[in-house]
């Protein structure tokens, strides 16, 4: 339906929840070759299989990865909080419009069932985008508009996958998003978080402040494009140590981050499952656990 | 001395009729004969006197159909009835209107290579009308490295289901064993013996024996006493190299 | 002289000028052109969307000169309903063959039926799946051979062949259900009536509707044109009963009570 709604280039948009966006994910994989505009909001909760109902982030691979079948990415967005969900709600229809190719926010059980203020702009500014001239409106005094992902003849679409990779290459110059929490020359070890997981983590950094420990926080908010070179910027850093990536999953962006520090910096992981939603004591305990290893290999040097 | 002139020591084929019809089971090596088998007529006969078509009939694997040699053929002034553009890749049966065209009007020889087995074969039902009796050649090559054409209880079945699918006579039979390149002269000899013994069983002439040109160099010549069609690769996989 | 001379027969505006892929014999090309030439005699053609399948007439895009979406197997009902209640001043259809519309597309259709999208749907049944290479389809006649029944459909084992307008028929939604063939010059005739028709209760807004379309396969059938037509005759038209099956007047009185 959405494929279908999104050809007559309105801006349109979908939300479930992880088996729910399974099912979905022939026709992502068939908007995504189409070049079509859509949103699409997945509140995680944890699997596989029919799982649980409870919060995860077990769908990170899922989203950033492609999801369906072929050769695609979906521009993926993680807010931490309500206000955050508005803001890059409007921004994901805007997103979509400027790449043709869905967006999908992921958020977890917590994001989606909370209640928070929030403030909405009297109006959404935003750049100008060029008029959808491929949209389906009728054959009237113009070639038929064809909104396909068939390609049968190989260099066609090996032409198009090429266009969408590029789309997505561009994605990764102009669409990064991150946030930094508590970032100081003092920090020894540097977390990794997104979505509601990042806010417990900023508890915890805060908690730990009081005990006289300073740790910082690097959130991504785009998790495709993954912020792969301000992570190695940061973590490469002199004074951080080791890193610690935090989820609600079986350590999936754990990868990424893996891949995006080279293998200069230790990368650990820390992570719950199931709809158990670590608390912020369970992230510091970790955070002194390679603190006080770090002293014990001091002293043994 | 070039392999050709080793090779060409073997009888050539003859052939009485102008369409040729090859049928077989899947992966037998159908198109790859029919290829060649249009390459062997090309340099028989000018095209002037006789042009040289072939078409493909393939509407059941979209891959390894003759149809993927068709650039090549038409160098060498074949022309090969297939889908043009997009459509050349389709998944889809497509069987050009040209088809019947070229069976009621063939002016030279006209190879139609058929899809595998009795389902393959059943396109040629489709076409039953345009065949005039005792005017063609239902060739079945017989790969005894095939397990539905390993025995004679397999061959014979298999002539059988393609008869009644295709509503047509098989009238001659193609030996074609091979094991793609680990093929051994053994492997050639045992082939051609079960097809001499499907020959003597159900009165089909043995038409000739096809192997690749390098399969034969490594065969003793007094070893095959039946008309050869050397092969030239010509579909090829990705990662093999042109001969 | 030339006052006299005046056009008979044309090529519907709404049908390219281009030679098809179709095999010889198939009926696609005639179905094609009664929708072409439908959709010109209500002149819609430019506030048109077509929804293509999966199938052998997944290239009617080709064809059919108007705005179209090329469909997941068995989606087109969907894209369909997401495009028309978007753009209700438009006249959507599908054009979809019965392995995809009665087996993956199963249940976009009783849906879409059974909420009575504004769309048209044009059903091509010719009781096998062409496309794939001649497999069973849910509508194939018992007895029937395919290259994944071949000792004919066993009924104890897959059912008896669908009969999608009977079962859309039973939903209580008013609706247009009418099957339909195109194996004389009388049919087509008729068919051209009934598709001419199902567009119009879209244009008033009224119900969904659906034609269904008794078809031929020579390829995959193994005949050649005549005998297909032939075999249509004989097996496919005493198995799926001719006529309309509903109407949006009548939907009452079908299903009693609402």
């Amino acid at each position: 339906m959405l494929f279908g709604a999104a050809s007559t280039g309105k801006r349109v948009f979908t939300t479930s929840s992880s088996p729910g966006i399974s099912l979905m994910q022939e026709a992502i994989s068939y908007m995504a070759g189409a070049q079509l505009p859509v949103v699409i909001v997945n509140i995680m909760r944890g699997g596989p299989g029919l799982g649980g109902i409870l919060p995860a982030q077990s769908d990170y691979f899922q989203s950033t990865k492609g999801g369906g079948h072929g050769d695609y990415r979906l521009l993926v967005l993680a807010p931490s909080s309500i206000q955050e969900a508005v803001d890059l709600m409007m921004l994901s229809f805007h997103l979509a419009d400027k790449y043709r190719n869905p967006v999908m926010m992921i958020g977890d059980g917590m994001i989606g069932q909370m209640m928070e203020p929030v403030e909405f702009p009297d109006k959404y500014e935003e750049p100008e985008l060029p008029p959808k001239t491929w949209a389906a409106t009728g054959a009237k005094g113009r070639p038929a508009h064809i909104i396909k992902s068939l390609f049968l003849d190989p260099i066609a679409l090996d032409k198009n996958s090429w266009i969408l990779h590029e789309k997505y290459e561009r994605m990764k110059k102009e669409e990064i998003r991150f946030e930094l929490y508590n970032h100081s020359p003092k920090n020894e070890i540097m977390l990794i978080a997104y979505g509601t997981m990042a806010r417990i983590c900023q508890t915890a950094i805060d908690a730990l402040k009081q005990e006289g420990i300073s740790i910082g926080l690097f959130r991504p908010i785009t998790l495709f494009p993954f912020p792969e070179k301000q992570i190695y910027k940061e973590a490469t850093k002199e004074n951080i140590r080791e890193l610690l990536v935090v989820e609600m999953s079986t350590a999936q962006m754990f990868e990424d981050v893996e891949r995006a520090v080279y293998g200069k910096k230790k990368v650990n992981f820390f992570g719950r499952t199931g709809g158990i939603v670590p608390p912020p004591e369970e992230v510091m305990e970790h955070v002194k656990m390679l603190l006080n290893k770090k002293s014990k290999d001091k002293k043994k040097a | 001395m070039s392999v050709d002139n080793k090779v060409i020591r073997f009888q050539s084929p003859v052939f009485s009729k102008d369409i040729i019809i090859i049928v077989g089971s899947y992966g037998s090596g159908k198109s790859e004969v029919a290829v060649n088998l249009a390459r062997f007529f090309v340099s028989h006969f000018p095209p002037s006197e006789k042009p040289v078509a072939i078409a493909d009939l393939d509407v059941v694997n979209p891959y390894f159909r003759s149809r993927e040699a068709a650039s090549v053929l038409e160098e060498l002034g074949i022309r090969a009835i297939n889908p043009k553009g997009g459509q050349f890749y389709a998944d889809i049966p497509i069987i050009l209107p040209e088809i019947k065209g070229a069976i009621e009007h063939n002016e030279g020889i006209l190879i139609l290579d058929a899809g595998g087995d009795d389902v393959g074969a059943k396109v040629l039902s489709s076409l039953n009308n345009a065949f005039i009796p005792d005017t063609y050649e239902l060739l079945l090559v017989l790969n005894a490295n095939r397990p539905f054409t390993s025995d004679m209880e397999g061959c014979l079945k298999m002539i059988k289901n393609i008869e009644t699918a295709s509503r047509l006579k098989v009238t001659g039979i193609i030996s074609n064993t091979h094991l793609m390149e680990n093929t051994t002269p053994e492997i050639i000899i045992k082939g051609l013996k079960l097809s001499k013994a499907v020959s003597k069983k159900t009165k089909l002439p043995l038409s000739f024996l096809s192997a690749t040109t390098q399969d034969l160099k490594k065969i003793a010549l007094n070893a095959i006493d039946i008309p050869v069609l050397p092969l030239n690769r010509l579909l090829l996989k990705p990662w093999e190299k042109k001969d | 002289m030339e006052q006299d001379t005046k056009t008979i027969f044309s090529r519907p505006e709404a049908l390219r000028d281009t030679v098809t892929h179709y095999c010889p014999g198939c009926t696609h090309g005639i179905t094609h052109r009664i929708v072409a030439e439908v959709l010109d005699s209500l002149g819609v053609r430019e506030k048109t969307l077509g929804v293509a399948p999966v199938g052998c007439s997944v290239f009617i895009y080709n064809y059919i000169d108007t705005d179209f979406l090329e469909a997941p197997h068995g989606r087109a009902p969907a894209l369909a309903t997401g495009f028309k209640r978007l753009r209700p001043d438009m006249v959507v259809f599908t054009y979809q063959g019965d392995g995809d519309l009665a087996s993956i597309g199963m249940a976009e259709i009783i849906h879409a039926a059974n909420r009575g999208e504004k769309i048209t749907v044009i059903f091509i049944n010719n009781a096998i799946y062409g496309m794939t290479g001649g497999q069973m389809a849910p509508t194939t006649i018992s007895g029937q051979v395919t290259t994944t029944c071949p000792f004919g459909r066993d009924i104890a084992q897959t059912g008896y062949p669908i009969r999608m307008v009977e079962l859309l028929s039973a939903l209580g939604t008013p609706m247009y259900l009418e099957r339909v063939t195109v194996n004389s010059p009388q049919q087509i005739i008729k068919t051209k009536r009934a598709i001419k028709k199902a567009f119009q209760y879209q244009l008033e807004g009224r119900c969904f509707s659906l034609v269904e379309v008794l078809s031929t396969c020579p390829t995959n059938w193994g005949l050649i044109p005549l005998e297909a037509t032939k075999w249509l005759e004989d097996n496919m038209i005493p198995n799926y009963p001719l006529g309309c099956f509903k109407t949006p007047d009548d939907a009452e009185s079908n299903h009693g009570t609402v």
